[in-house]
């Protein structure tokens, strides 16, 4: 079992929720475990100290088999981005391809209005933060915007209907979708389509988010995606994707295509088998607490390229779409505070392994709200309990957490009513995870185990059911 | 129920009287008179939403003097009409609609059958749509129109008129796409 000293790589600071005093990785007990370690054939990709330089080669090459020849120097051009972009190992690689991105395209069609739109989760806080923190005027020539879900918006036909997109997304001649292709929380549309997401997300009026997630349920809303992207609107528009590509050990590089189902079922391939295994091993975890220590969502906060939300969730199999379970998230906890236990298949609850979260940085504003209903929660410090309870996302959690002096604290009160010590920190790492020796000795335990199980039975199972044949791409 | 212990402020000396935030107040708690942002105390959620949008910085959420307690009493509702509104927008009674608030279907049916005749009734009733405010649209119009009222949208962005649901799509579509599930999640969730 190789443990290293735990290495710091928090996401970028935030006047929304500033850094606590002592970091999860500064605690005697916590150490760094390599992915590659884990699973030694899991692509190893740069990290955050590792340079940046490589992107812009990349995308370089990438763009070079992308047909270009749509646009016209007279044009104009949005290339659509994402907030969630920024988190990833502190998001100098995605803002390097971004960049990449304006100058190829300038350099190619000669057009020089290109705007960079960058899509946020809840509002514009998030995103002047981006812009300021990362000097998104200077590096675009002042051509950048925030795009949010209550902006106006704009009808767009479907084969299924009308959905709304948002107008500020759509108000060039030409679009460009620039993204990533880390899974995030993957049991809301099941490994479906994943490079088309952002376009009823992302791109798209709350609601359209709304019915989304609120009137379909997990498999079924992925076809709300590719009936938006289909839309002849939003085709006469598109013009290519550019996705910064990641495994749990890293960025490995960019991938650009006119053809985003083609590029698609490529990258899912890769998604289905790296993330597989790391969501595989985390649900082979029988006991542990988890600590949300980075200034952005918590629910989004990585330990080794899995988002916290997926360690919710993982004890269902959400690749596998003959899954019944994770149909409807908000199902799940109006069930479970009426103790109605009939059917519970169908009905996604939260992981019973975690046996309790410490919350030392967190951003406010996206729900959590029932996390504290079944899991003991401690919140570190006056300003993160300030925060916590301030946040209308989440109005009853901090009467349902309890609140802890500081980090030491908080962790002597998670393991008492945990009654374990295991622990797994979220603090947005890729390559390696910070954890606790019990907890590392698990995972190289279980890790031979959970390779053989992905490669021989699930992997064909998931490809399977996404119609997708490798030995095809 | 919701209980509200902040809420939103307004700087009259910055506010420029845009009318950003009355568009995006959930329950319409804030309005523009003479030019310059109004909170109605009574209403107010303290969701955020003006703050976010504000583009003077003039708006501040602080602690509210006395708590405001927003929720509609099912038990004062026939629970037959209850159940019978929840199962015509397909609907479980004890499903959450508001993954913030975690408010449960039946309380916007109660709210509804009371009298709530818009999604800002409904947010100012029951506090639903008072958080992140992004995923309880859809659910707050299904149940508007199953109980048979007319929604009309309004002028300006506020909202749109979207309720579009797994029970709309048309067979033929669901048939033609079946690598979507959308029959198979139609009977998981009908059962
Ligand atoms: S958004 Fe700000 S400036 Fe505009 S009306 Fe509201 S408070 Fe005033
Ligand atoms: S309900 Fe929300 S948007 Fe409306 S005034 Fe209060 S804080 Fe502002």
């Amino acid at each position: 079992m190789k443990l290293s000293p735990a290495i710091s790589q928090y996401v970028m600071p935030s006047e929304h929720c500033p850094a606590p005093e002592v970091r999860a990785a500064d605690l005697p007990d916590i150490s760094a475990v390599k992915i590659t370690d884990l699973f030694p054939e899991i692509p190893k990709g740069y990290l955050h100290n590792e340079g940046i330089d490589f992107i812009r080669q990349a995308t370089e090459e990438a763009l070079s088999r992308v047909d270009m020849r749509m646009i016209k120097p007279e044009h104009s051009v949005n290339i659509l981005c994402s907030e969630h972009g920024f988190y990833l190992l502190e998001g100098m690689h995605y803002l390097e391809m971004l960049k990449a991105i304006k100058d190829v395209v300038f350099e190619r069609t000669g057009c020089r209005r290109i705007t960079l739109k960058l899509a946020a989760g809840m509002g514009y806080r998030e995103s002047n933060e981006i812009i300021s923190q990362f000097n998104l005027k200077d590096h675009f020539n002042g051509r950048v915007r925030p795009i949010c879900a209550f902006d106006r918006g704009i009808p767009i036909e479907t084969e299924i209907g009308t959905l709304y997109g948002l107008a500020g997304a759509y108000d060039a001649d030409w679009i460009i979708h620039a993204g990533h292709d880390e899974p995030r929380d993957l049991y809301f549309y099941r490994m479906i389509d994943r490079l088309l997401k952002a376009f009823v997300m992302s791109y798209a009026r709350f609601e359209t988010r709304s019915v989304y997630h609120g009137n379909f349920g997990n498999r079924s809303c992925a076809f709300l995606q590719r009936a938006m992207f289909d839309a002849p609107f939003v085709q006469e528009k598109f013009t290519f994707g550019c996705f910064l590509r990641l495994t749990p050990a890293g960025v490995t590089g960019v991938a650009a295509s006119n053809n985003l189902y083609r590029l698609g079922e490529e990258i899912t391939v890769d998604l289905l088998r790296d993330y597989g295994k790391m969501l595989r091993l985390f649900a082979e975890i029988d006991d542990c607490i988890a600590i949300l220590d980075g200034g952005r969502y918590g629910y989004y906060l990585h330990a080794g390229g899995i988002v916290f939300g997926c360690l919710e969730n993982v004890r269902y199999d959400a690749f596998d779409l003959s899954q019944p379970a994770a149909l409807a998230y908000f199902d799940l906890l109006g069930r479970m505070a009426k103790g109605e236990n009939e059917k519970m298949e169908h009905i996604m609850f939260v992981n019973p392994a975690l046996k309790a979260v410490v919350i030392n940085q967190a951003w406010p504003g996206i729900p959590m709200a029932g996390l504290p209903l079944e899991i003991p929660t401690f919140v570190v410090g006056e300003k993160m309990i300030e925060i916590t309870r301030m946040d209308a996302a989440n109005p009853s959690f901090m009467d349902l957490s309890e609140p802890a002096e500081d980090l030491p604290q908080a962790m002597a009160m998670a393991k008492e009513a945990a009654g374990t010590d295991k622990v797994l920190v979220f603090d947005g790492s890729f390559g390696y995870i910070n954890l606790s020796a019990p907890l590392a000795e698990t995972l190289f335990q279980k890790a031979p185990g959970v390779k053989e199980q992905v490669e021989k039975k699930f992997l064909p199972l998931w490809l399977k059911q996404r119609g997708i044949d490798p030995a095809q791409i | 129920m919701r209980v509200v212990n902040y809420i939103s402020q307004v700087d009259e000396t910055k506010c420029t009287g845009c009318k950003r935030c009355e568009i995006v107040c959930p329950p319409a708690a804030i309005k523009v008179i003479n030019k310059v942002a109004t909170v109605d105390s009574e209403k107010c959620l303290a969701c955020n939403k003006c703050w976010h949008v504000c583009p003077e910085d003039a708006v501040s959420i602080v602690p509210r003097e006395t708590e405001l307690i927003v929720g509609v009493d099912f038990e004062e509702v026939d629970a037959e009409a209850i159940e019978a509104l929840c199962r015509k927008a397909h609907f479980f009674p004890e499903q959450f609609v508001c993954a913030c608030t975690l408010t449960l279907a039946k309380e916007v049916a109660a709210a509804i059958i009371k009298g709530a005749k818009t999604p800002e009734a409904v947010t100012a009733m029951t506090g639903v749509r008072s958080g992140c405010a992004i995923y309880c649209m859809g659910p707050i119009l299904r149940m508007l129109k199953a109980h048979g009222i007319k929604i009309e949208a309004p002028d300006t962005h506020r909202w749109y008129d979207l309720s579009l649901s797994l029970w709309d799509v048309p067979t033929a579509v669901a048939e033609k796409h079946p690598e979507y599930y959308l029959k198979d999640d139609q009977t998981e969730f009908n059962e």
